[in-house]
């Protein structure tokens, strides 16, 4: 188990060291150079070298690399070259919103999905199972944008049942929940497809299994085998293949946020790039890099912590 | 020599009767008709498209579908759908061929190498698979996109990189079993070198196994490069690109939501059919790459 953990600790490191790399060359093929860019347009070559000695721009790549590791452990990202705001200050500000979307998607994906699944793979074969299927095949096919632009037509638009633009507020209010639901809707329904289909393989694989004959042949009712042995035992791949499909979810978040002006961290990554705002683009790729490579981690002990053959292999 | 013979034979070709069973079931067939269709569309679309993709008549400025004669109407520049529709199924095919072309072809070297050389190249060669993995797809794209800045070629690229380690595992994986082969042994012992022995003796037989999760991929990678351009990060207005056209008609969404919504329904059919063919091909050739 600590092994296992240790092993997947000591592979982050280097993902982090290259995320960290990206980060800083991205800073180093862009065109601009963030002295000039401090000094303002009427400065003199005398201040640009002066302020480049300050930033440290004057020292070998290798010093300026150590220099760039160090500000960021210290949470110095660096500025907007657009409106001069700090690059944490922007991401502290966006980086609620975007965990709340992803949680308010998975809150109601991941349980209907798990009961689709369930569904799909207990009736395996009938026309039950084929619609279910059907539907999870059409739900990874449809582009995000398109269910998000759908939604905003008829329920935003046509029906003004509920707003499409933005963020109304924290959840505990009524106008945060409203605004939420559109979004949260649109990422949730292309996560609802894989999160069946890899529940429906896991049911199937665990209704075959000894355990559950036994339970059968001992008289237990169908929904307590289903339920207390099968979808139990189905629930540890089923876990960690939603953890393996965060990749996903973040891809889908960024797609979201901007259809619905969500202002989160996605959001502030398109926009920055667009704008050619390149130490908002470092900050932001950087901070979704590392948050991913977290998360991952995380789901990778965990599911060595509930399945113990993992721990094995 | 017949023994020398029977070994530069792939052990398990290709069935004949893939087609007919593919044909067979219902789904599939559908889907690779749509696909025939959908692929000839595009390598068409210049003598099939009614106008230049380009030519624009303000007059006909986000004209509904049917009227004036245009079959889906007219985008927001007075340019008629149909042609844009046809160059963008064209411009978004080629970027999804171009990436699963060269990430996959990259990823699948990767993957024999691997195989073949277990002892001393499998770790290192899998390491690498495993921090490419640890990005997801749109981390590739918007650093990509950040350093070469929003185009095309951005999107092909970041797709590209992102399809290397997929396939590498998959080839890897079909790679091993073949290696455990007695005939990989047999085609050693006459003395063959080792880029011929991975040419003609364990690429043919790993080609079932490529070839699916190709076209399986094909799909996922026309829907995120369709994303990237939507996000503004891919192909540049004008160029008529599939998800670059719904981002164009998002602007329009409420006077003229067909601009938007057509481009997303053509996007949705290609991947569709990618999907369930993908699916399809799996089931017929290889049962062993079910998940």
């Amino acid at each position: 188990m600590l092994r296992h953990a240790l092993h997947r600790l000591v592979l982050a490191v280097p993902v982090m060291f290259g995320v960290l790399l990206i980060g800083f060359l991205l800073m180093q093929v862009v065109p601009t150079d963030p002295a000039t860019v401090r000094a303002g347009p009427s400065a003199t070559p005398d201040v640009i070298a002066e302020i480049r000695a300050d930033l440290g721009l004057d020292e070998p790549l290798y010093v300026q690399f150590s220099l760039y590791v160090w500000r960021l452990m210290h949470g110095d990202l660096g500025a907007s070259i657009i409106n001069n705001v700090p690059v944490s200050q922007e991401l502290g500000a966006t980086i609620g919103p975007t965990l709340e979307l992803m949680f308010a998607s998975l809150f109601w994906s991941i349980p209907l999905g798990i009961l689709l699944g369930t569904l799909a793979g207990y009736w395996r074969g009938t026309l039950i199972d084929r619609f279910i299927m059907a539907l999870s095949v059409g739900g990874v096919s449809v582009p995000v944008f398109f269910l998000g632009l759908v939604l905003i037509w008829f329920v935003g638009f046509q029906w003004q049942w509920l707003p499409f633009t933005g963020r109304g507020g924290p959840l505990w209010t009524m106008d945060g929940i409203r605004s939420i639901i559109l979004p949260a809707v649109t990422l949730g329904g292309v996560f609802v497809g894989p999160v069946a289909r890899m529940t429906r393989t896991a049911v199937l694989d665990v209704l075959s299994a000894d355990h559950v004959r036994t339970a059968r042949a001992k008289g237990l009712t169908e929904t307590l085998v289903v339920r207390r042995h099968a979808l139990r035992n189905a629930m540890v791949p089923v876990i960690t293949l939603i953890g393996l499909q965060i990749g996903f979810l973040l891809g889908g978040a960024v797609v979201t946020e901007t259809v619905f002006s969500w202002p989160g961290v996605g959001r502030l990554a398109v926009g920055a790039i667009l704008s050619s705002d390149f130490p908002m683009a470092q900050g932001t790729i950087i901070v979704l890099s590392m948050g991913f490579i977290v998360v991952n981690l995380i789901v990778d002990v965990l599911y060595a912590a509930l399945d113990p053959r993992v721990r094995a292999a | 020599m017949s023994a020398a013979t029977d070994a530069s034979e792939p052990i398990a070709p290709p069935r004949p009767g893939i087609l007919s069973r593919l044909m067979r079931e219902p789904g599939a067939a559908i889907s690779l008709i749509l696909v025939v269709l959908l692929v000839g569309a595009a390598v068409f679309a210049p003598l099939l498209a009614p106008t230049d993709p380009y030519d624009n008549d303000l007059a006909l400025s986000m004209a509904p579908p049917g009227s004036d004669g245009l079959l889906l109407g007219a985008d927001a520049q007075g340019r008629d759908m149909i042609t844009r529709l046809l160059y963008g199924l064209r411009v978004s095919l080629m970027m999804g061929f171009a990436a699963v072309a060269i990430g996959g072809g990259i990823g699948a070297l990767l993957g024999f190498l691997a195989a073949f050389y277990r002892r001393w190249l499998d770790g290192p060669i899998m390491r690498l698979v495993d921090i490419m993995l640890s990005f997801p797809a749109i981390l590739v794209g918007l650093a990509i996109a950040a350093i070469f800045g929003p185009g095309i070629f951005s999107v092909v690229l970041a797709l590209s990189v992102a399809t290397v380690p997929l396939m590498a595992r998959i080839v890897r994986g079909s790679a091993m079993v073949v290696m455990r082969l007695d005939f990989i042994e047999a085609a050693r012992a006459t003395g063959m070198s080792d880029a011929r022995l991975i040419w003609r003796h364990l690429a043919p037989n790993c080609l079932s196994a490529i070839f699916v999760f190709a076209t399986l991929r094909f799909g996922q990678v026309i829907l995120l490069g369709s994303a990237l351009s939507f996000l503004g990060l891919g192909a540049q207005p004008p160029v008529p690109e599939l998800g670059a056209m719904a981002s164009e008609g998002r602007n329009f969404l409420f006077f003229a939501p067909h601009i938007a919504v057509v481009p997303c329904v053509v996007i949705f059919i290609v991947v569709l059919a990618f999907n369930v063919l993908g699916d399809a091909l799996r089931d017929a050739l290889d049962p062993r790459l079910r998940v």
